[in-house]
């Protein structure tokens, strides 16, 4: 990194942050049209029933409305075939049973908050007034929310003939007779029944998207949340026919994503069917409380696992049997949190044979899709509780197991039983600093200070590794566009949704080209560069994909740059030096600097690259304390070494980290999606039932970098975004289930609650322990 | 939202007319549970009658022996009133236990007390305090204004001007705050009065209640253990999907203990 960059960089501020912090930022629905129609939602009420008539007369009549739209619209246009990816093969050959969904329900809705009508009027509150005037009639139906429910045999059945027992997909992974045998041979075996809850991402930013149609070019402009433009728009044009080269966005500031802005939604659609049909720019902008409903949620996994050790306590074989919830109908983005937890299943562990089956019911609840992590931290969370409870059964500390069972760092690369290929990492060394760090051997004497205050202490420990980088696209490119100024514009179609792009790669490009870091500019979705090719930023991987390209893009441009220059110097490219932004030659005192390049017009060079998985590593030991008098509980201290490659930016790196952490500790201490189980109706649609973490909650945490660059990219980075929930989930879990070992509880499912864990204590006591 | 008319009124005499000829208006002074319930259109007003401003409702004032609130009187100016602090500072603390920054410098105690909300802090001080709850009608003891869920002895029409609170020996308030809304999952205020120790639960059943049986046993000794085997019934607590009965029961006497031991 050239120390230029750094220096202008330090300390704390981030490019963005000025604008960002002031109010300057801009977001979906901050941008308006002349003669937009703004836009209502009838939502449905009930979580499963047929639509027997919705009747729109007197709301047409309404003041003010342009235009109402039901499911026969949405059926007479085509926009019925809601994309999904889960297209990987399931036993015995299965395909995934995706169901249709018109972009407004037709025929029969299936969970609470499912659009079903659009009214677009000259004002939201004519339109809000119009959409109550709207009577819909239901013949109810029986309605199941809970996935083991949905399997069950005579269960309601969601979409009768077409996803027979409500089972989207049945698959497999890893060798099944293999790990029967290590199992039979077992010396212990350690068992547990885990649940990854549902939870409602809830970005700051709630939905919103402003959709115009040109009739010119049939074309359609949005402005949307969006993690990246390039996936939206496939998603757009899957789901409408509509061409991709016809589909644009302008896009600024993105309010939190967090996977929930990755897809498309039927609303987006819908609102395309208003813009065309009433030849106005049509305004959406949704509140909390549609999003509870009608975002897509996280998790939603149920999990029995069972881990096998021999005499040694060596582990010989995992078994996993899943249910994934994937909620009434297939997410765009539905495969990724079940394909993530096969890619990272051994962990960290040498697990010499591996076997999990899913089975994937569709439920009436909102749909399920890929939630910061995207099954990275539910199949951490597995292993990391199955590892802590056999540490506990077997009296073993729960580092040491760790130890032993670690993938030795000779071992890489490490191909893993269920096909990946570990690049690197250093287990050992990062187990011993996060030790270290986190005063590993003291804890007896802080548990038995805490005891006498009447607290229960707790130590959790995860030590995990995750796939990063990678993604769908067929390759990342970057353009870099220099102007007479000597400034640098790069255009990714990448998008940042609170992550750091534009300071973090414009570091990189200034660096590679020697340049302060005020003379490089990021522009992210780009109206005009919308044809630059790339994954959307998800999956930690921007910085591995993007940013890669950035460093290979600066190159480039030096080398494009070192033509031009050796043209005007009239010697050869190879007797042209570069640094620092001037390009001269030897004996001649002449110099060019980048900006002369650019007088006639700028110079543009466009970069590409196609980078595999990366695999950050971490170790993360936490420890709490509960008053078990009411249950509550306090992180007392959080510790963390990472390993996510060669950092860019120490500030930015930190920020990730301690967002993922409290990500993961909010959703083991509180939050929850929960319906009621007879009539499917979400209970906790507020903040004053969701319990969203507070910034007290998480009070410190005390991180060391443990950097081994990666030779998956030039340079040398890891995927670093879902790292901190990752390894949060199962250590803060791990310490609370620690807490109440002495007593002799067992496990614990989150949501951790207060009042759970109080009841937990008086069982325990009460059990006599 | 639905449209509705804001007047905002420059006297309290001008807000009572107001509430006479429209008997769809409704006060707003603060809005903190108004607002939200407006903007989810759970309610439709003809008028706002906002009252916040109105300066015959504002002010702290201690004088023999009492602490006088105006009902406007907003829960920042209670929390950090050096009047107050000096009165009961109970009182201020548990103010700054109220919603978050934003709440407190706009939510109004007046308003607090007259919506009455089952899991609010001001209820358990007004009445462990045994405070007078003055109207532009009347004077209200605290005993006889909470009556349950949302329910007063407000009239219609009926405006508070101001809170009333006989200052005690000694008060203490211990919340133990709901991990998603920040109300109280339970709340108790206890107060050494002239009449004895009273004790007021907020947050665990449907309405704000003085836990008799408590304040029975602290005649006999005013020691927080002193409450240990006494009766609470659990069926009596609210039940829901954060807590049950039976730990909201508990919370009671947990935090009855803690504000107890506090007096000390």
């Amino acid at each position: 990194m050239s120390a230029s960059a750094h220096k202008i960089h330090a300390p704390a501020m981030r490019v963005e942050d000025a604008r960002l912090v002031t109010g300057g930022g801009k977001f979906a629905a901050d941008w308006n049209m002349r003669g937009q129609l703004h836009a209502q939602f009838v939502r449905s009420d009930r979580a499963h029933a047929e639509i027997v008539s919705v009747n729109a007369e007197t709301a047409r009549k309404h003041p003010g409305v342009k235009g109402i739209f039901t499911g026969a619209d949405a059926v007479r246009v085509g926009y019925i075939k809601a994309p999904h990816s889960l297209a990987f093969a399931g036993i015995n050959g299965m395909k995934a049973r995706a169901p249709e969904r018109p972009v407004l329900a037709h025929g029969k809705v299936r969970f609470v908050g499912e659009a079903l009508a659009l009214v677009v009027a000259e004002s939201a509150a004519a339109a809000a007034d119009a959409a109550e005037l709207i009577e819909v009639e239901y013949r109810d139906l029986p309605a199941v929310v809970s996935p083991e429910g949905a399997l069950a045999n005579g269960a309601p059945q969601l979409h009768e003939g077409v996803v027979p027992g409500n089972l989207a997909l049945e698959t497999e992974a890893g060798d099944a007779a293999a790990v029967e045998a290590a199992f039979a041979n077992a010396a212990h075996i350690t068992r547990l029944k885990l649940e990854v809850t549902r939870v409602a991402p809830n970005p700051m930013e709630p939905r919103a998207c402003l959709v115009k149609h040109d009739p010119a070019d049939e074309s359609y402009l949005f402005h949307v949340c969006t993690q990246g433009i390039t996936t939206l728009r496939k998603q757009l044009s899957a789901y409408t026919a509509v061409p991709e080269d016809r589909i644009h966005f302008e896009v600024r500031d993105v309010g939190g994503g967090f996977g929930q802005r990755t897809p498309v939604y039927p609303e987006y659609c819908a609102l395309m069917i208003a813009a065309k049909e009433t030849g106005r720019p049509v305004r959406w902008v949704s509140t909390r409380s549609e999003g509870f409903v009608s975002d897509a949620h996280g998790r939603g996994n149920i999990i029995d696992g069972a881990l096998a050790l021999d005499r040694d306590a060596r582990f010989l074989a995992m078994r996993l049997d899943w249910i994934n919830d994937m909620g009434a109908y297939l997410s765009p983005a539905s495969p990724g949190h079940i394909r993530n937890t096969t890619f990272c299943m051994t962990g960290v562990y040498r697990i010499p044979a591996l076997y999990a089956h899913y089975r994937v019911p569709l439920t009436n609840t909102t749909p399920v899709s890929s939630y910061r992590g995207a099954g990275r931290p539910d199949i951490a969370y597995v292993v990391e509780r199955l590892v802590s409870q056999a540490a506990a059964e077997l009296d073993i500390d729960a580092a040491e197991l760790r130890r032993r069972n670690f993938i030795p760092p000779e071992a890489f690369p490490y191909k893993t039983p269920t096909g990946s290929t570990y690049e690197y990492a250093d287990l050992p060394g990062l187990l011993d600093k996060a030790l270290r760090l986190a005063d590993w051997k003291g804890f007896s004497k802080r548990r038995a200070r805490s005891k006498k205050l009447g607290k229960l202490r707790g130590l959790g420990i995860s030590t995990v590794i995750e796939n990063t980088g990678a993604g769908q696209a067929a390759k990342d490119e970057v353009e870099l566009e220099l102007d007479a100024r000597g400034t640098v514009i790069v255009y990714t179609v990448s998008k940042a949704q609170g992550h750091s792009h534009e300071t973090t790669l414009a570091m990189i490009v200034a660096d590679a080209l020697g340049l302060p870091l005020e003379r490089v500019e990021v522009r992210q979705c780009a109206p005009g560069k919308q044809q630059l090719q790339g994954n959307h930023t998800g999956g930690s991987r921007t910085t591995v994909g993007a940013g890669s390209v950035c460093h290979l893009a600066g190159l480039k441009l030096i080398e494009h740059g070192r033509s031009l220059a050796a043209l005007d110097l009239g010697v050869e490219p190879s007797q042209v030096e570069y640094a620092a932004g001037v390009f001269h030659t030897e004996g001649s005192k002449r110099k060019i600097r980048l900006g002369d390049l650019a007088k006639k017009g700028a110079v543009s060079v466009v970069a590409e690259g196609k980078f595999g998985s990366t695999f950050p590593n971490g170790c993360h030991i936490v420890e709490v304390e509960i008053d078990p008098e009411t249950g509550a509980t306090e992180i007392a201290t959080y510790s963390t070494v990472d390993d996510c490659g060669k950092v860019i930016n120490h500030t930015v790196v930190e920020g990730q980290l301690h967002g993922g952490i409290a990500q993961g500790a909010g959703q083991v201490f509180g939050e929850h999606i929960i319906y009621d189980p007879d009539t499917g109706q979400m209970l906790t649609g507020s903040f004053m039932d969701y319990c969203m973490p507070r910034a007290g909650m998480l009070r410190g945490v005390n991180t060391e970098e443990h950097p081994t660059a990666s030779k998956v990219s030039p340079l040398g980075v890891k995927g670093v975004g879902e790292s901190g929930c990752t390894a949060s989930l199962p250590a803060v879990a791990n310490a609370v289930v620690d807490a109440l070992r002495p007593l002799g509880a067992g496990h614990l499912d989150m949501p951790m609650t207060p009042a759970k864990l109080w009841h937990a204590v008086c069982a325990a006591r009460k059990g006599g322990n | 939202m639905y449209a509705l008319n804001y007047v905002k009124v420059n006297s309290l005499k001008e807000a009572a007319k107001m509430l006479a000829s429209n008997p769809e208006a409704k006060l707003l002074a603060g809005g903190m549970t108004l607002v939200p319930t407006l903007k989810q259109r759970l309610a439709q007003p003809s008028h706002l009658v906002d009252i916040g401003g109105l300066p015959e409702l504002r002010g702290i004032t201690a004088k023999g022996g009492t602490l006088t609130i105006g009902a406007a009187t907003k829960h920042h100016e209670v929390a950090t009133s050096a009047v107050v602090k000096k009165a009961i500072p109970a009182l201020a603390y548990l103010a700054g236990l109220i919603g978050d920054p934003q709440v407190r410098n706009l939510g109004t105690i007046g308003g607090s007390v007259a919506n009455n909300d089952p899991a609010s802090d001001y209820p358990a001080a007004v009445l462990g305090l045994g405070a007078t709850v003055v109207t532009n009608k009347r004077e209200i003891a605290a005993d006889d204004y909470f009556q349950g869920l949302f329910a007063t002895a407000l009239e219609e029409g009926e405006i508070i001007t101001r809170i009333v609170f006989p200052v005690p020996k000694r008060a203490a308030y211990a919340k133990f705050a709901h991990p998603a809304s920040g109300y109280a999952m339970a709340g108790v205020f206890a107060a050494q009065t002239a009449g004895g120790t009273r004790v007021a639960v907020t947050g665990a059943g449907p309405g704000v209640f003085r836990w008799k049986a408590a304040e029975a046993a602290l005649e006999k000794s005013p020691k927080a253990g002193a409450i240990d085997g006494v009766a609470l019934d659990a069926g009596e607590m609210n039940e829901d999907i954060h807590a049950t009965r039976e730990y909201r029961a508990n919370l009671v006497r947990v935090m009855a203990k803690r504000a107890l031991a506090k007096l000390r």
